[in-house]
């Protein structure tokens, strides 16, 4: 039993992970927790419904759906936050809020009254692996999140552009003294981060019912992921979002079914105020 | 400040005063609309305390409010108990609730980790809304029997003296704990918590003190929002309302009282001029909200204050 | 006359440095002392340790009799030492008056129910911490600068306004750091002689971190010089300028 819970937490923790390690990546880029980002992954989940809707096939659709949030992310960054750089942190959090919030609005606008589904491009069923029933849902969503995954790690260690996103994390001042433009650093890895939120964003879709306020749901359960592994660690995003699926199935299971909703928000609150460096997370938070 | 400007600061009283005779113009809609313009008051001015004064980023607020209102809908809905003696303990309820969420910002917990841990309350705070089905109604909601003042039914006018009133006190009480030793210590706290504490300030202590009054303010204002809208569901308590109170008290000017009347006049009469499809609301005061940061991060208190020093916040009590 | 402040062997370690080592030297009331010495001496971290900001690792440090090591910061200012900051503490979104009533948090009797529900004694005391810190304004010449933001004023001008946000409790000790830094002539002449007075006519105990020596010559009745964090020398200001260790000390660091 408690490996089938552990197995159908790890398709919800991949999940979480890709949201945290989405979130992870633009807050190391640009120290900037975006607030925005639930509704994000909502505003793509919309434009694949919408592209799917056009006649579009699905891996079309999910591609461009990342390309528009990719553009809308660097957007933001560019023309919203980059003016606004030097201000209080409150106002760029708040900003990131309000962008969300607008995109909510749109998207409540459009479609708020009408129940939308994204249709998956591969039968629903499942099957058995060994003792273990495995959904295709999890299935397809477990690998489609490790594509990711495994392309981002490439990504990383392969290539040109690699270097210089290692780099700029390293020392942002030393990046700029090499000639890199750090700038257009920022704006690239909110597109990054965009579109990453909307891949989040339209694998949710496929398994639950589309709303303007998937957002929400969204921007808590990548914060709890976030929280738990340690803030600014991406490995420690990917450890907390698969640990987090799994212990939601767990405790769900054996303590009470109450956990699958709240083990998000306990997670958050218990480890900020217990040990708030999260399981890899780097620096302490500064205490007063 | 000179004398004429002191009694300047007394004409503010004629905004309350100038405002009885207004229920006998409005329409029933725009009654409606007037009575919710009172009740965002508290809600901005309790936000205001934790975020502008004290500067702690505690994304609680719509906790706060939730809580003060199910309280509020609670004792009304399960005991019976007429509204107007609920508002008493909905505020101290938004008390309680402040209380708890500064236990973190006591262990120096800060800027978006406060947030994110404050957030994740307000959704384990919702989710207990849906969860405790017996109490509150669950997802359903709570309908609420009517609004009583002593046994009497209050209308949306009758509301708009009670609420007026409220706001009132309210708005006072904060004057008189920001223009004090209390409001300089949450501003020294925000400026510089270490030089604070230099200044023999109990910084935990005046943290806390913080909280609890804000709490207490929109806990209040909960009890309105049981008053007025007579049903309470989970979902009115959620991001889309944190973001609203957001862009209410940066619209007024953060950490302003008087933009924290501005801020919830604006926002909430303003949806009034245009059509409320669902969700255009909330495009709307999303761009307004990017611009006002853009373009105004102060706030429209900023502007009255430069254009007359009488609109400036005062921390200090004189005459 | 028992001593205002007396520390004895205090060190303040940081991982395995010692920024301060085995310092002692005592203070009395109304003695001004100057705290001299090369950039890292462990001057402002020796006034830390004193204000409770920073850990005192051994040694003990006595403020009229009583010892405060390693208290809260806050707890050792109600006992009445009262401190600047070497890069500036003001609070910059309030007023200059503010910024000297916040100084006064612990002189002003407003609770929080007599605010709320009275009329009384927490608003006239409120008020009286409001004339006081006025006149204090007005006494500096500055009364003219009261309402304006804190974070709006020259440096200079912030300067001054922090030492008087720290004199305006008369606190029984002052911990000035580098209090001249940014202040034109005139305004040094004018925090000279404040300072005297309050150590000559209200036996206000004064240490003071400076680099401008005829500051120094001209205000310090005692000079304490600190080198890599420990005592070099300590006496009256002609003795220790002629000292070889003080010259040592300083040179070595050139």
């Amino acid at each position: 039993m408690l490996l089938q819970l552990v197995v159908s937490g790890i398709a919800n923790g991949m999940l979480y992970a890709l949201i945290a390690l989405s979130m992870t990546l633009v807050y190391r880029a640009t120290t900037v927790l975006n607030f925005g980002h639930g509704d994000m992954a909502t505003a793509g989940a919309y434009a694949g419904f919408v592209l799917v809707g056009a006649g579009l096939p699905f891996i079309a659709a999910f591609a461009l759906a990342l390309g528009l949030l990719f553009a809308a992310g660097f957007l933001v960054q560019r023309f919203l936050l980059r003016p606004i750089m030097r201000a209080p942190h409150f106002a760029l959090a708040t900003m990131a809020l309000a962008v969300g919030y607008a995109l909510r609005g749109a998207a409540r606008l459009r479609w708020g009254s009408e129940i939308v589904n994204l249709p998956r491009p591969y039968p629903q069923g499942a099957f058995m692996l060994g003792p273990v029933v495995v959904t295709n849902d999890a299935l397809v969503i477990t690998a489609a999140v490790l594509v990711l995954f495994v392309l981002m790690l490439l990504l990383f260690r392969a290539t040109r552009l690699g270097r210089i996103i290692r780099a700029v994390f390293q020392t942002e001042r030393g990046a700029a003294l090499v000639g890199i433009n750090v700038p257009l650093f920022h704006g690239l890895m909110w597109g990054a981060g965009g579109a990453l939120a909307a891949a989040g964003g339209v694998l949710l879709a496929m398994i639950v019912p589309l709303t303007p306020d998937m957002g929400e749901w969204v921007l808590v359960r990548g914060f709890a992921a976030m929280t738990l592994g340690g803030f600014g660690s991406l490995p420690g995003a990917i450890a907390g979002g698969v640990l987090l699926g799994v212990s939601e199935e767990v405790l769900g299971f054996y303590v009470s079914t109450v956990f699958t909703d709240i083990t998000a928000y306990l997670v958050t609150i218990l480890v900020l105020l217990i040990r708030p460096r999260g399981l890899f997370g780097r620096q302490a938070l500064a205490r007063v | 400040m000179s004398g004429a400007a002191r009694a300047g600061r007394r004409l503010f009283w004629l905004v309350p005063l100038a405002l009885l005779p207004v229920p006998l113009a409005l329409n029933p809609y725009q009654q409606f609309v007037a009575d919710l313009v009172l009740m965002y008051v508290p809600v901005a001015i309790g936000f205001n305390v934790v975020i502008g004064n004290l500067g702690l980023f505690a994304f609680s607020n719509v906790a706060y409010f939730g809580i003060g209102a199910y309280a509020s809908g609670i004792l009304m809905a399960k005991a019976g108990l007429p509204w107007w003696i609920t508002v008493l303990p909905a505020g101290l309820a938004g008390c309680g609730a402040g209380v708890l969420t500064a236990v973190p910002a006591l262990r120096g917990v800060r800027l978006f980790y406060l947030a994110i841990m404050t957030l994740a309350f307000g959704e384990l705070m919702r989710w207990s809304y849906i969860r405790a089905e017996a109490l509150t109604g669950g997802s359903m909601g709570l309908a609420l029997p009517r609004a009583l003042l002593f046994g009497w039914p209050l209308d949306d006018a009758r509301k708009f003296y009670v609420f007026l009133a409220l706001a009132v006190i309210l708005v006072i009480a904060t004057e008189r704990l920001l223009c004090s030793r209390f409001g300089r210590a949450f501003m020294a706290i925000r400026g510089n918590e270490v030089a604070a504490a230099a200044m023999g300030i109990p910084t935990g202590r005046f943290i806390v003190i913080g909280f609890a009054w804000s709490g207490f303010v929109v806990g209040v204002a909960g009890a309105m929002y049981a008053a007025l809208i007579g049903h309470l569901s989970p979902d009115s308590f959620n991001l889309s309302e944190l973001v609203l109170e957001f862009a209410i008290i940066m619209v007024g000017g953060v950490g302003s009282q008087l933009g924290s009347v501005l801020g919830a006049a604006v926002l909430t009469a303003l949806p009034q001029l245009f059509m409320s499809w669902p969700g255009s609301e909330e495009l709307a005061f999303g761009l307004l909200l990017i611009l006002v940061i853009l373009f105004l991060p102060r706030g429209l208190a900023s502007l009255l204050a430069r254009w007359h020093p009488i609109f400036r916040d005062r921390y200090l009590l004189e005459e | 006359m028992p001593a205002l402040l007396e520390l004895a062997e205090v060190s303040v370690h940081f991982g395995g440095v010692a920024a301060v080592d085995r310092v002692s030297l005592s203070l009395a009331p109304g003695e001004i002392a100057a705290l001299i010495g090369p950039n890292g001496a462990g001057k402002t971290t020796l006034f830390n340790a004193i204000a409770g900001n920073a850990p005192v690792s051994s040694g003990t440090i006595r403020f009229r009799g009583e010892a405060i090591e390693n208290r809260s910061p806050h707890d050792i200012a109600q006992l009445g030492i009262r401190r600047t900051f070497q890069n500036g503490g003001l609070f910059p979104d309030l007023s200059v008056i503010e910024n000297v009533l916040a100084g006064l948090h612990t002189e002003i009797a407003s609770g929080f129910l007599g605010l709320l529900f009275t009329a009384g004694p927490s608003r006239r005391s409120e008020r009286e911490a409001a004339a006081r810190a006025r006149a204090l304004l007005e006494r500096m010449g500055i009364g003219a600068l009261a309402e304006q933001s804190a974070g709006g004023l020259s440096g200079g001008q912030q300067r001054m306004v922090e030492i008087l946000r720290a004199v305006a409790p008369m606190p029984p000790l002052l911990l000035l750091d580098e209090p001249a830094v940014g202040l034109a002539p005139p305004a040094r002449a004018a925090l000279a002689t404040l300072v005297r007075r309050l150590a000559r006519e209200n036996g206000i105990g004064v240490l003071l971190i400076e680099h401008a020596i005829e500051l120094v010559m001209q205000l310090a009745d005692r000079v304490v010089v600190l080198s890599d964090g420990a005592k070099v020398a300590d006496g009256a200001p002609q003795a220790v300028r002629a000292d070889r260790a003080v010259l040592e000390a300083y040179l070595g660091h050139a």
